[in-house]
């Protein structure tokens, strides 16, 4: 046969195919939009201040004089407020995922009671946590004043339900083969989730804590109410130790009425990207790595 | 090899004749009622009256038999008759599934496996599982072997090296792997990891293996490996094996047990029953019960 009656042509219609056209140009478009607005703020703000960027801007302190004014204590604040929430809350955070997930048995109502208020904790906005630490840390019964370490506990209590959410989402990613098979050869129950479900949940829980922990960095509202808007010019020296951070060292030069203090307050702006991004950054790589390193 | 196996099951038969020149297998039913249960000397698990339930769902139901040591006994049936719910009874891996209840008594030699003392930790050290998608922990060849060693007590490494060497070879894996213990066990084709995870059974040294399907997930010519593999484990472990392939219960199995669902036509419930367990060769030829019939020989099921 010379010609043959087999048409390998599309039948799909014009129309269908137009309406697949446009969903995936929509589509685009949505990532492009996203993606253009933090390009557009990281160009403003570089526009604005990049000729700040310099040494001097980490190592100076906060000062009236904008030839000596730096971010030096508030960049130290953070990262000691952000330090010590990440070490109260990853293993407060990890532990009760791995109880809830292995260890509370079936579902009753007092599982998922805590269940559900973890998910209500997770909603709850920040500055909610800033007034019950204001009411029980800073002051109360703890009294502990407005320090990193009342700090840190709010800021923990905050990113607890997001580390405990996404920790138990990555040990329900482990496939119970795993465990199965190692219950099959003697293991106790934690022996199992030790040697098995741990270490293939780490990968997922490490991405998602330095994503909650990040979130932690740029949180503003509750450490407004625990006295860190207070003008800071020394670095904390321990847990009793006053501070500032970051995100609030911007806001009062933003607010500053002279000019350069508040080009200084985009400068700032951009450290804190900076910091951002390298967090993320590192979630994205470490994850590869334990990816990487799990299939040898 | 085969002679080897059939002398040794008879003289496991306890209402066996002496043996006089007969084949030990007809001599073993020749002395025995139909429908009479096939009863063992030493056997290795006795089951009396076993029911298993999940909540108010009764799975299987009036199961009564032994299971023989140093030999493979295989349960067929349709889906959903119990067989593997069956299977998972015996070593409490069933445990694990929130509801699941074992009724009536089930001993493993002359120990009650649901016993209150009894820790089904150890149960599951000395009657090990294979399930039937390979399972291999994201582990190395090695640390795969040496899983199930190291959690039962702290070997030294010269014995987990003896150790992870023999079972590989035990599970005629060694010759294929040996130049790569270190490397990711997920890198192993399908065969290859059931093979492992055989291996891995092996290494925790149990008396009793059981086999969840282990082949319905592998290709014809890694199946054949697996069945020479039992065939030769059984000298040393009693293997179980749940099939839903009539033609590797034949080839594999010395004894054979059928179970079916039955459904209660006032109240729709699905339960599954032990209709005949008897020797291979009897259920493939001449069974005791028409149900067998049909369904090995492929009008039912």
């Amino acid at each position: 046969m010379a010609t043959t009656s087999t048409s390998l042509q599309s039948r799909v219609s014009i129309d269908r195919r137009i309406k697949d056209i446009s969903f995936t140009t929509f589509l685009s478009i949505s990532i492009v939009a996203s993606l253009a607005f933090i390009f557009y703020i990281i160009y403003r703000l570089y526009n604005n201040a990049g000729y700040l960027l310099s040494w001097d801007l980490v190592t100076f302190f906060p000062s009236y004089d904008i030839d000596t004014a730096g971010f030096q204590s508030s960049i130290m604040g953070s990262i000691w407020v952000v330090g010590f929430a990440t070490l109260f809350a990853v293993p407060v955070g990890v532990m009760t995922a791995l109880y809830l997930e292995e260890f509370a048995g079936k579902r009753n109502r007092f599982t998922a009671l805590i269940e559900l208020n973890i998910q209500n904790l997770a909603g709850v906005p920040a500055v909610v946590f800033g007034l019950i630490g204001l009411a029980f840390i800073a002051r109360g019964p703890l009294s502990w004043g407005f320090t990193v370490g009342s700090a840190a506990i709010v800021l923990g209590m905050l990113i607890l339900p997001v580390i405990i959410i996404i920790t138990r989402e990555a040990i329900r990613a482990v496939p119970p083969s795993y465990k199965e098979g190692a219950l099959a050869l003697g293991a106790t129950q934690w022996q199992a989730v030790n040697k098995l479900v741990i270490p293939s949940a780490i990968p997922g829980t490490a991405t998602g804590t330095i994503l909650a922990v990040s979130r932690a960095m740029g949180e503003s509202a509750p450490l407004l109410l625990l006295g860190a808007l207070s003008f800071v010019t020394f670095n904390p020296t321990g847990l009793d130790s006053g501070f500032t951070i970051l995100p609030l060292a911007i806001f009062k030069y933003a607010s500053d009425s002279r000019e350069e203090f508040q080009v200084l307050a985009s400068a700032g702006c951009l450290i804190l990207l900076a910091i951002l991004f390298a967090m993320n950054l590192s979630a994205i790589l470490l994850r590869d790595y334990t990816l990487r390193k799990r299939n040898v | 090899m085969s002679m080897i196996s059939n002398q040794s099951q008879a003289s496991k038969v306890a209402t066996s004749e002496p043996k006089k020149g007969s084949s030990p297998m007809s001599s073993a039913t020749a002395s025995r009622k139909p429908g009479e249960p096939l009863k063992f000397v030493d056997p290795v698990f006795t089951l009396k009256d076993v029911a298993v339930s999940y909540g108010n769902f009764v799975a299987v139901s009036d199961v009564n038999m032994q299971i023989p040591s140093h030999d493979i006994t295989a349960f067929i049936g349709p889906s959903g008759c119990g067989k593997s719910t069956l299977l998972r009874t015996l070593n409490r891996t069933n445990d694990l599934i929130p509801g699941a209840k074992v009724h009536g008594s089930l001993f493993y030699h002359d120990a009650d496996l649901y016993h209150p003392s009894a820790s089904a930790v150890e149960v599951r050290r000395r009657i090990g599982m294979v399930f039937q998608k390979p399972n291999p922990f994201p582990k190395s060849i090695y640390e795969n072997i040496a899983f199930g060693p190291k959690v039962n007590g702290r070997p030294k490494k010269s014995e987990l090296d003896d150790i992870v060497e023999k079972s590989l070879k035990s599970a005629a894996l060694w010759d294929e792997v040996k130049d790569r213990l270190n490397e990711s066990a997920l890198g192993l084709s399908g065969g290859q990891q059931q093979r492992l995870c055989i291996a891995r059974s092996i290494a925790v040294e149990p008396e009793v293996i059981l086999m969840d399907e282990p082949c319905s997930a592998l290709d014809p010519i890694a199946t054949l490996r697996i069945e020479e593999l039992m065939a030769e484990l059984k000298k040393q472990y009693t293997i179980v094996i749940v099939t839903h392939n009539m033609q590797q219960a034949a080839r594999v199995s010395s004894y054979t047990a059928f179970y079916v669902t039955e459904v209660n036509l006032t109240s729709d419930r699905r339960t599954g029953k032990l209709v005949e367990f008897n020797e291979t060769k009897k259920m493939f030829s001449t069974p005791d019960d028409e149900r067998t019939e049909a369904y090995v020989t492929g009008k039912m099921g």
